[in-house]
């Protein structure tokens, strides 16, 4: 026959003896989780029966969130080692997914609108999103910061500016909010128009990855108050911040002061 | 056995065979869909369904559930995890937990798809729901939106994985030009499916958004641009192709070096060429699928051009085949005979797809059974069969036992016979009769009848030859013979190991020689 073992080498322990098949069982309830929630959408927006929505979601949050959690405690400070190279790719896809958002933008305005920002837009702040635009940096600093202190071995000073880091972006949140309420209050909403349609999905897509930043941080905070601190995740982590700043620059300039 | 093992398992083994049994089951829906269409369109007028708008939710899960429910996660699902950890020498792949994740999404994608059979409105959109009709359809859009969304998102967290994983955990002395071209495919497939399924995700997020959350992104009386739609759409799925394409090459180019006894011909030229190429075009040829939604000429003339000039790296790619097969010592196992399948029908369906890539030619043409009838040969059947023949390949790995090599090749010869049966018939009433496609009835088109009939009866053939390869799996892994670890002499890792491999695949890590090549097969 062709090849022997010469030119690949492994040891030779006994082949019964190995080690118990891994197991875990948080990414199955986590899968299903996400079934419930899309069973929710359904009874919702296809079949209008707000009631069974609801007991769908009740099942739905609390498995998706148990599965993390219990995921996050299984999994913290073991084999990260190339989870930062593994975002990343994430980032690349990410990133794909803001510009097919962007290239339907850019279909309507350039292709096909006579006039832009079409009948019924209101004038949006100029103010505010400047100011946005500046706790989103300061955020991103200030865990870039806190990256460092924790290599330095600093876990307190660590642990203070990554709190610092949650408030921030917490006060993005807000400040969305605020700003989404009062266009909506002056009667600006994502049915509106075309620029309606951009503007809420635009901010609102980029609004689900802040919130998904601040809910990593928070369950990373949660081990690292009790003194477990994970470098592969924090490194991991704050690069996807990263990511959520850079591109609110793109939304800042495109749907804002454009 | 214990189930619990199985159900809750991270390892990339196991996890591949879940991905396995689930693309089968979807395999074996989505083909009763397709004979149910087959008996419909059996004769002129209503057959078995009086309501046209069952047939084209036959149409949508047939569609559907073979792209998104049987293809991709065979390809990219099953045969990456059970063999790529294998073939680079590594324990597992870089993160066991997103793999489980990413395989028990798919079974919830799956479960989501198959619901189309319960609720009161299903889906009528064909795969690929195009607006406008899908935002005002009584269907349930939102289960298509929301079954491709969960199975993108589980195909991008399988990606990321293994990118990472043949990035940083080959074993020592593996370098990137001695991995096998499967894994080279699977890599060039993964970087695909993480720039465009994105895409994808976010076209059917946003026909959700139109028709239940009254956005305007397809609505051209409020601003909306309906062919952004078919851009987005095209811009993941024609890569799609690809995606099918690349790791189904792989395994037959696996098949056929071990079968040859021959090392890969033109190795780097198969790899930085065929397969880089591909990955380089993929991106910008998905215009092609628009030349009847109108564009203008320079536009339309310039996408003829980029689509012809992917048949350069994949003829790069069938050369290697062909010359791997040159002067090699040829035995014809069950394996082998469907890479040979591949081959052959591939080359139809890629021959047969440059009248259509040509402008003048492909406006004849479009709209009517000769596209069906390409695309099913370039990738439905050719894809099918790699799946199948890389199956049987590895069987005695993940089974340590043979299945019955008579059966499999009886199998194959009547599956084979089938499909030409069917997809050239369709080819030919396409490009005669301009015969349209998708539609429930053809009174208007009596003189199809014939071919239609041959095709319904073509389509029980190939259908039985499908099943006898599946009961010869499960009959095989029940009670076949054992195997021995490496029954098929060949030098590639996933061979050096014990079937079926223990968890951690080997009792410690393998590291290679600088004379070992996974083709460096021994003179007999």
């Amino acid at each position: 026959m062709s090849h022997g073992g010469e030119a690949v080498h492994h040891g030779h322990g006994g082949h019964d003896e190995h080690e118990a098949w891994g197991t875990s069982v948080w990414p199955f309830v986590i899968s299903f989780g996400v079934l419930a929630l899309a069973v929710a959408f359904m009874l919702q927006f296809v079949y209008h029966k707000p009631f069974a929505a609801v007991i769908a979601l009740g099942l739905g949050i609390p498995m998706i969130l148990g599965g993390v959690a219990g995921w996050v405690s299984e999994a913290m400070g073991r084999g990260e080692g190339l989870s930062y190279g593994a975002m990343g790719w994430f980032i690349l896809a990410e990133a794909m997914i803001f510009m097919s958002f962007f290239a339907a933008y850019w279909f309507m305005r350039l292709d096909v609108a006579l006039v832009w920002p079409p009948a019924g837009t209101v004038p949006l702040p100029q103010v505010l999103p400047l100011v946005m635009t500046a706790v989103l940096v300061a955020s991103s600093l200030t865990i870039h910061h806190a990256e460092h202190l924790m290599h330095a071995g600093d876990k307190r000073g660590f642990v203070r500016w990554l709190v610092v880091t949650i408030l921030l972006g917490a006060t993005f949140l807000g400040m969305s909010a605020y700003e989404w309420t009062h266009l909506i209050h002056d009667g600006f909403t994502i049915a509106t128009n075309a620029f309606g349609t951009i503007f809420f999905s635009v901010t609102g897509l980029h609004g689900s990855h802040v919130v998904v930043g601040l809910a990593i941080f928070v369950a990373g905070l949660v081990p690292a108050l009790m003194g477990n601190i994970s470098e592969g995740f924090w490194r991991t982590a704050s690069l996807y911040w990263h990511f959520v700043d850079i591109i609110w620059f793109f939304v800042v300039s495109q749907v804002y002061y454009w | 056995m214990n189930l619990k093992e199985w159900i809750f398992t991270t390892d990339h083994k196991r996890v591949g065979i879940l991905y396995l049994i689930g693309s089968i089951a979807a395999f074996g829906v989505a083909g009763i869909m397709a004979l149910l269409m087959r008996a419909e369109l059996s004769a002129i007028g209503p057959t078995i369904t009086a309501d046209p708008t069952t047939y084209n939710v036959w149409l949508y899960a047939h569609g559907a559930i073979m792209i998104l429910g049987f293809q991709i996660p065979a390809l990219t699902g099953f045969f990456a995890n059970y063999c790529v950890p294998l073939m680079i020498g590594a324990k597992d792949v870089a993160f066991p937990r997103v793999n489980a994740l990413s395989v028990w999404l798919f079974y919830v994608g799956v479960i989501l798809a198959l619901l189309t059979f319960f609720i009161p409105d299903p889906p009528d959109v064909m795969w690929t729901g195009y607006p406008p009709y899908s935002t005002i359809t009584a269907g349930n859009t939102a289960l298509y939106s929301l079954t491709v969304l969960i199975l993108g998102f589980a195909s991008i967290i399988g990606g990321v994985n293994f990118l990472t994983t043949v990035a940083f955990m080959r074993a020592p002395g593996l370098g990137w030009g001695k991995l096998n071209v499967f894994v080279w495919c699977i890599l060039g497939a993964f970087v695909m499916q993480l720039i465009f399924v994105p895409v994808l995700g976010s076209a059917v997020t946003l026909i959700s958004l139109d028709k239940y959350l009254g956005t305007h992104f397809f609505d051209p009386a409020m601003g909306g641009d309906v062919l952004t739609y078919q851009n987005l759409f095209w811009f993941y799925s024609h890569p799609a192709v690809y995606v099918i394409f690349l790791p189904f090459i792989g395994v037959v180019f696996e098949i056929i070096a071990t079968f040859a006894r021959n090392p890969v011909f033109n190795y780097k030229a198969a790899v930085y060429g065929g397969i880089g190429g591909i990955v380089l075009i993929s991106g910008e040829v998905w215009i092609h699928h628009l030349y009847v939604s109108g564009m203008p000429d320079w536009l339309r003339i310039g996408q003829m051009v980029s689509t012809l000039l992917i048949s350069v790296p994949v003829g790069l790619l069938v050369i290697s085949l062909v010359g791997t097969l040159y002067k090699g010592a040829i035995s014809f196992e069950t394996p082998m005979l469907y890479a040979l399948g591949v081959v052959f029908l591939f080359l139809i369906g890629g021959l047969t797809g440059i009248p259509l890539a040509i402008t003048s030619l492909t406006v004849n043409l479009s709209e009517t059974y000769y596209v069906v009838g390409h695309f099913h040969y370039v990738m439905a059947v050719a894809g099918t069969f790699a799946i199948f023949g890389g199956v049987y390949y590895w069987f005695p790995k993940m089974s340590g036992r043979m299945y019955n090599e008579l059966w499999g090749k009886i199998g194959f010869w009547i599956t084979f016979v089938g499909v030409n049966i069917v997809f050239w018939t369709m080819m030919d009433i396409g490009a005669r009769i301009g015969l349209p496609r998708r539609y429930y009835d053809y009174a208007q088109f009596p003189q199809a009848a014939d071919a239609q009939h041959l095709m319904t009866i073509g389509a029980v053939i190939l259908g039985v030859g499908f099943v006898i390869a599946l009961l010869n799996w499960i009959i095989g892994a029940a009670k076949g013979p054992k195997a021995g670890d490496n029954p098929w002499g060949s030098p590639s890792l996933e061979w050096t190991t014990v079937s079926p491999p223990p968890h951690g695949n080997w009792p410690s890590p393998p590291s290679v020689s600088e004379e070992w090549s996974p083709y460096a097969h021994g003179k007999r």
